[in-house]
């Protein structure tokens, strides 16, 4: 469970820093009257390694939202072949979508060399962390799916 | 593209739900699956990725884990403590006293914290215990509990507001925040009715006498956490910063009290905010994944099909908008409210302007109502929450919900009918 341990951590430390950005923003511009121009962008970018991090995370623990009618009405070796059916469409999703759409997505934007325009980053770097989420889905539904959970 | 697409889109959903699929993941898995019928595959999914990207490329969504993080802050702070003491002095008094203290402690702690199952978490985990010391039973402390919750997502600030106002296209959450006062008191004050008239019936006891000096005492310790609402409502409305600027003032305020009571300690911090991120993740996810399909219904021009055959079903108001409350309140049975608000404005916020209805009105029905799924099984989530912290099985809290659904469906009806309600209090500020 390292991996779930370290996206625990990486995603708590952004949240904090974006608290802190964000509370900068608000004291330069209305105490020291010299706005800090990247601040909400920053933040913002934060929010999309949070959010797409934190769905790994959650996802590791179970902790998205689902109808739980059927599966628990199942007897337990059925439940656990519904489970592996489900935690497969979560890892297909998680393939075609976040990692091969994700990462094509990161690739054209990278050739196109769109930066974004406080910070001058390109765009492709802040975007990438959706196959990284991606692939950190993957990596916890191949686990379910091999244990088979009940 | 058309009925064919549509059909799988709509059928799909409902099968990944039915299954037990996370709802999140579902939206997008449908979503994915229309739009390959329609496009080559690497483009496919590559405009999935994108909408879910840029769609939380959002300063505005920002406040979403703030208000989570300065929620789960007061929880572990003994503000919401505070609160519920403030509560009791005020309203104890009254038949079926600790019900009301309840549904007020609910609306004060929500609507600090702007999310209803932290208010459903918060308030039931002390109350359901006093409540059943003083002879109530749990099934029905939980029913109102759970109800009550959901004041806080009407009544500012509230976190499905400011999702509203992203999907209305930039709807001023200054204004929808003003807005949900009136009709979330009322609310509260029909459910406290309710409450009391069934813990009348039942013999519930009443709290203690209305004491001046007790009123002050726990009002002078609630102060601080009642003081931030005028700090983070009256920021917004007054322009002096954004709402998700005041979120961050309300991290940091809450972070500063709940160090300064010695409750909270340097050290649970890690946890507090990994919490946090769980939460709020789960509801992003949600956000991305409704944008997503939400793009793929209006490429499908599902939006405008919809339109049209509602207003050619009927062009009276008072028929469409008992149409679309009908609607709502099945999509809210089935549905979270965060995809509800994402995918359904974009398809009822076209219909009711044209019929002269104002988008923040629109904001507030729309919450209002689908509040009532968030308390119904199968995908209630303040309900499982009220129902877990409360101890009790979700089939003995059904009966007594059934009283409190009523008055909701009261309280939704008057807000739809009577716009005054919901836009008298932003015209007073400007809005």
């Amino acid at each position: 469970m390292r991996l779930q341990r370290i996206l625990a951590y990486t995603t708590a430390a952004l949240l904090a820093a974006q608290v802190l950005i964000v509370l900068w923003g608000v004291i330069t511009r209305k105490l020291l009257n010299a706005p800090a121009t990247w601040t909400g962008e920053m933040a913002s970018y934060l929010l999309i390694w949070i959010a797409l991090l934190g769905a790994a995370y959650a996802s590791s623990h179970q902790a998205h939202i689902s109808i739980e009618l059927l599966p628990q009405r199942l007897e337990p070796e059925k439940r656990r072949r519904l489970y592996r059916l489900i935690d497969s469409l979560v890892l297909l999703f998680a393939l075609l979508v976040m990692v091969i759409g994700g990462g094509y997505y990161v690739y054209m934007t990278l050739m196109l060399g769109q930066r974004a325009p406080g910070l001058g980053i390109p765009k492709g770097l802040i975007y990438i962390v959706a196959p990284l989420a991606g692939l950190c889905i993957i990596y916890f539904k191949q686990k379910d799916i091999r244990h088979g959970r009940v | 593209m058309g009925a064919f697409e549509v059909t799988i889109l709509i059928l799909s959903f409902f099968s990944f739900l039915a299954l037990g699929v996370p709802v999140a993941w579902g939206l997008g898995l449908s979503g994915m699956i229309t739009v390959l019928l329609s496009m080559p595959p690497l483009i496919a999914v590559t405009t999935i990725a994108q909408r879910m990207v840029t769609g939380l490329d959002s300063f505005t969504l920002l406040a979403i884990p703030f208000f989570i993080l300065a929620g789960a802050l007061m929880n572990r702070g003994g503000l919401a403590r505070r609160l519920i003491d403030f509560a009791k002095a005020l309203v104890g008094a009254a038949p079926g006293g600790l019900a009301a203290v309840n549904v007020v402690a609910a609306m004060l702690f929500g609507a600090i914290a702007g999310s209803a199952a932290a208010a459903a978490s918060a308030i039931g985990t002390i109350m359901t215990d006093r409540m059943e010391d003083e002879g109530y039973p749990r099934p029905f402390s939980a029913a109102v509990n759970i109800t009550s919750a959901t004041t806080g997502l009407i009544i500012p600030p509230s976190n499905i507001l400011i999702v509203y106002s992203l999907a209305a296209g930039g709807v001023s959450i200054g204004a929808l925040f003003v807005a949900g006062y009136v009709p979330g008191i009322i609310t509260g004050l029909l459910l406290i009715i309710v409450a009391a008239i069934w813990s009348k019936r039942k013999g519930y006891p009443r709290g203690e006498a209305w004491h001046l000096p007790t009123i002050f005492k726990t009002g002078a310790s609630a102060f601080p956490s009642l003081l931030l609402l005028v700090v983070v409502i009256g920021g917004i409305v007054k322009g002096y910063f954004t709402a998700t600027e005041a979120s961050a003032i309300a991290v940091a305020y809450c972070f500063g009290l709940a160090l300064w009571y010695g409750e909270l300690k340097m050290k649970d911090l890690p946890d507090v905010l990994a919490e946090s991120v769980r939460t709020t993740a789960i509801v992003l996810l949600l956000v991305a994944t409704s944008l997503a399909l939400s793009w793929v219904m209006s490429y499908e021009n599902l939006p405008q099909a919809i339109t049209e055959s509602l207003l050619g079903l009927s062009d009276n108001k008072v028929v469409l908008l008992l149409i679309i409350n009908l609607t709502l309140l099945v999509v809210g049975v089935f549905m979270d409210m965060t995809p509800a608000v994402l995918i359904f404005t974009p398809i009822f916020l076209p219909i009711v302007t044209a019929l002269g209805m104002d988008p923040i009105h629109f904001g507030i029905m729309m919450v209002l109502n689908l509040c009532i799924g968030l308390c119904t099984p199968p995908v209630g989530s303040v309900l499982f929450v009220g129902v877990g912290v409360a101890r009790v099985r979700l089939s003995q809290v059904l009966r007594p919900l059934l009283p409190l659904f009523v008055v909701m469906i009261i309280a939704l009806l008057l807000v739809t009918y009577i716009p005054a309600l919901s836009m008298w209090l932003p015209g007073v500020f400007g809005y």
